[in-house]
């Protein structure tokens, strides 16, 4: 047990060989290491206001990790299992699906237009906690859980050092921890190893990755 | 004459057909495969059958007129010696099925009066009769002029109950008074009136009560089933002040809450904590589980998550534990392999469900499903049973087929209530989609949908020349006031 702990841990640091999902944007996978949302951490996106097709990002993601399919390890020479792959592997993971934790949405998740994208309803919760404070405890305890595969948290600010128990927790659970928060808090510092700016666009949104773990920042053009 | 042979030879007027047609059917028949499968233990005489003939005992307690059923219950536990089929007749009565009792506790005098002395014991005015069937037996304890009548034979049943008076039938005073206008004071006069025509001045409820009197129908009662429930109380020493203390202190009793749901094959899904203070009223503590269960450790967890957010107002003196209605663990609910022995510590999702609804409430975790209906608002629905246990949905996978060929994509975000929008904000992209639905229940739609763009404020003022920017929603126009309104965001 001590050795495996302790083969994770360098697993985790190890950016390239993270497990990923793919983004459904050949534009944004070229650009994210490994070539797709990566499993076992926290992702930040900074957006103003909804509608921007931010959701939209995270879908083709959330459907693939629901239907099982093992995410697109980058480095496949690495025989060892995915270090943040447990929901899977363990004995939970092959009786139960994956769940899909929705913290805090700013308006009601319609359900018809999930089952349109290939959601499974029945293994999404929604969780309206009263405030920040207990959605940030909700999230953790969602992230650590080791059956949720996602996580999406939306608020309007938090401080430094619950972003760095979420990425624990996401780490420790092998989940995809995601926050929505303003953009205001873009100059911060953030333990997140993947951060992006959404901003508006005329037919797509701007796309800029502030902090990439393991890639190069900068703005994407997801038109391409 | 036997009752099938009566029901056989009983005459069928076209009023018969229309009666037997007109009432729901007997609900016995359908109850008794899910007791079964539940496990309780059931005996032949469970269920009253039209065949065999049977014989009842009803005990009607006229000092007991709530409509409270506490006493009335308690009444059928001292019965249970008797029978294990005993039933309860709202609001002050017991039947009891006393056939299958005769052969050890007979002869049929001994038994009823042995009844009787139950009551005595207790000190309790009861009225008794036994008769053949349920309703007979309750008309003669409630009319009966000399107690106590025992009819045992069929045959005399009519002649017995020819001299009760019709109040003891215990309809209500309205029908009464017509048939004492109608100059009817005794149930046999309303024997010898015309069935059909009984039927029509008074409805067929009545008729049918008169057949069950009369063993022509069959009359299904449902038994009386104690329910159980963990209860133990543990009393401090000294006063307790912090709510860490009250955990410790509670570890035995969940211990044993475990153990006696274990005893009895059975999980709770809620429990209740009372702590008693000197002074100030009680402290109620409730928990919800998110599924059965009768796992020492969730039981824990789920009470220990609920005292340390407890903030207590009082030392407490005593605390007492209480369970929820105990319940049958289903083979989905036996959670030992799903991961709380073998994950190393790794939750379940019944698990995390209840963890967090322990901190944030049961209203704040819920699940959505997909409706198969035309009007978006209705089209969605909050569930707050969750199907935990991996089911992987057959319900629920019908509707999402049902739902992925719409024309155009819905919004991930939709609005509680449409948002009044004015049609210079946004410029439309794709549409309509007409919508027009629901004229069956008052809340008709008839609107067009468009897929929309916000124009911002600054794009507008440079003027019409600008790509549209913003946000991508979900906009309609109503049709008839030619309003415009929001009522989702494509996020």
């Amino acid at each position: 047990m001590a050795d495996a702990r302790v083969w994770r841990l360098k697993g985790a640091s190890a950016a390239p060989t993270r497990p990923v999902w793919s983004t459904g944007r050949s534009a944004l996978d070229a650009r994210l290491p490994g070539g797709g949302w990566p499993t076992a951490s926290l992702i930040e996106v900074l957006l103003d206001d909804t509608g921007l097709g931010e959701v939209q990002l995270f879908l083709p993601a959330l459907v693939a990790s629901q239907r099982g399919t093992a995410p697109s390890t980058a480095a496949p020479s690495t025989a060892a299992p995915s270090p943040a792959d447990p929901a899977r592997t363990s004995d939970s993971g092959a009786v139960d699906a994956p769940w899909l934790v929705w913290i805090a949405p700013p308006y009601e998740p319609y359900a018809p237009a999930l089952a349109q994208q290939g959601i499974e309803l029945s293994r999404l919760l929604v969780v309206r906690p009263a405030n920040a404070t207990e959605a940030l405890w909700a999230a953790e305890q969602a992230l650590s859980s080791g059956v949720c595969a996602a996580v999406l948290l939306w608020l309007k600010g938090t401080d430094d050092r619950w972003l760095r128990r979420l990425k624990l927790a996401a780490e420790e659970g092998g989940a995809l921890g995601v926050l929505f928060r303003p953009a205001r808090h873009r100059f911060e510092s953030s333990p997140a190893s993947l951060r992006l700016l959404v901003t508006r666009g005329e037919y797509e949104p701007h796309l800029d990755l502030l902090k990439v773990q393991g890639g190069r920042p900068g703005p994407v053009d997801l038109a391409i | 004459m036997t009752p099938a042979t009566a029901t056989a030879a009983a005459p069928a007027p076209p009023i018969a057909l229309a009666t037997a047609a007109a009432l729901p059917p007997p609900v016995q028949p359908a109850q008794e495969p899910l007791r079964r499968a539940r496990g309780v233990l059931q005996t032949p005489q469970a269920v009253s059958r039209p065949r065999s003939r049977q014989l009842w005992y009803a005990a009607v307690f006229p000092a007991l007129t709530e409509a409270d059923p506490g006493p009335l219950q308690k009444l059928c536990l001292h019965a249970q010696r008797f029978t294990s089929f005993v039933s309860i007749e709202p609001p002050n009565a017991l039947l009891l099925d006393i056939k299958g009792s005769l052969k050890l506790l007979g002869p049929l005098e001994t038994l009823h009066a042995n009844i009787d002395a139950c009551w005595r014991d207790l000190a309790l005015e009861a009225r008794s009769a036994t008769a053949p069937t349920t309703l007979a037996a309750l008309w003669c304890a409630r009319g009966a002029e000399d107690h106590p009548v025992v009819i045992e034979d069929l045959g005399t049943l009519a002649g017995h109950l020819g001299k009760l008076p019709i109040a003891c039938t215990a309809w209500d005073p309205q029908r009464l008074q017509t048939l004492r206008a109608m100059g009817v004071t005794r149930v046999g006069e309303l024997l010898r009136l015309p069935r059909a025509g009984l039927a029509r001045r008074l409805g067929t409820a009545m008729v049918w009560d008169l057949d069950i009197a009369l063993a022509r129908q069959p009359a299904p009662r449902r038994a009386f089933v104690a329910r159980e429930r963990f209860r133990e109380r543990c009393d401090f020493e000294s006063e307790i002040e912090t709510a860490a203390y009250l955990q410790k202190a509670l570890e035995p009793l969940i211990e044993r809450c475990a153990q006696f749901l274990r005893e009895r094959q059975a999980g709770v899904q809620t429990l209740r904590l009372k702590l008693r203070h000197r002074e100030i009223a009680a402290t109620r503590v409730q928990a919800g589980l998110a599924s059965i269960t009768s796992e020492r450790r969730r039981l824990a967890e789920v009470l220990a998550q609920k005292l340390t957010r407890l903030e207590l107002e009082a030392p407490v003196r005593s605390m007492e534990l209480i369970s929820g209605a105990l319940l049958p663990l289903s083979a989905a609910s036996l959670d030992a392999f799903a991961g709380g022995l073998s994950g190393g510590g790794r939750d379940t999702a019944p698990q995390l469900v209840e963890r967090l609804r322990a901190r944030l409430g049961e209203e704040a975790v819920y699940g959505v499903i997909s409706i198969p209906e035309h009007r978006p608002e209705a089209a969605w629905r909050r569930v707050h049973e969750l199907r935990l246990t991996s089911l992987l949905g057959s319900g629920g996978k019908r509707a999402d087929q049902v739902m992925t060929h719409h024309d155009m994509p819905r919004p991930v975000w939709l609005l509680d209530a449409p948002l009044p929008l004015s049609e210079t904000d946004i410029r439309a992209e794709a549409g309509p989609e007409r919508i027009e639905s629901g004229w069956w229940d008052g809340k008709g739609v008839a609107r067009d949908y468009y897929i929309a763009r916000q124009i911002d404020g600054i794009a507008r003022q440079l003027g019409g020349e600008q790509q549209p920017q913003g946000a991508r929603l979900w906009v309609f126009q109503e049709r008839h006031s030619k309003r415009w309104y929001l009522h989702g965001v494509f996020a």
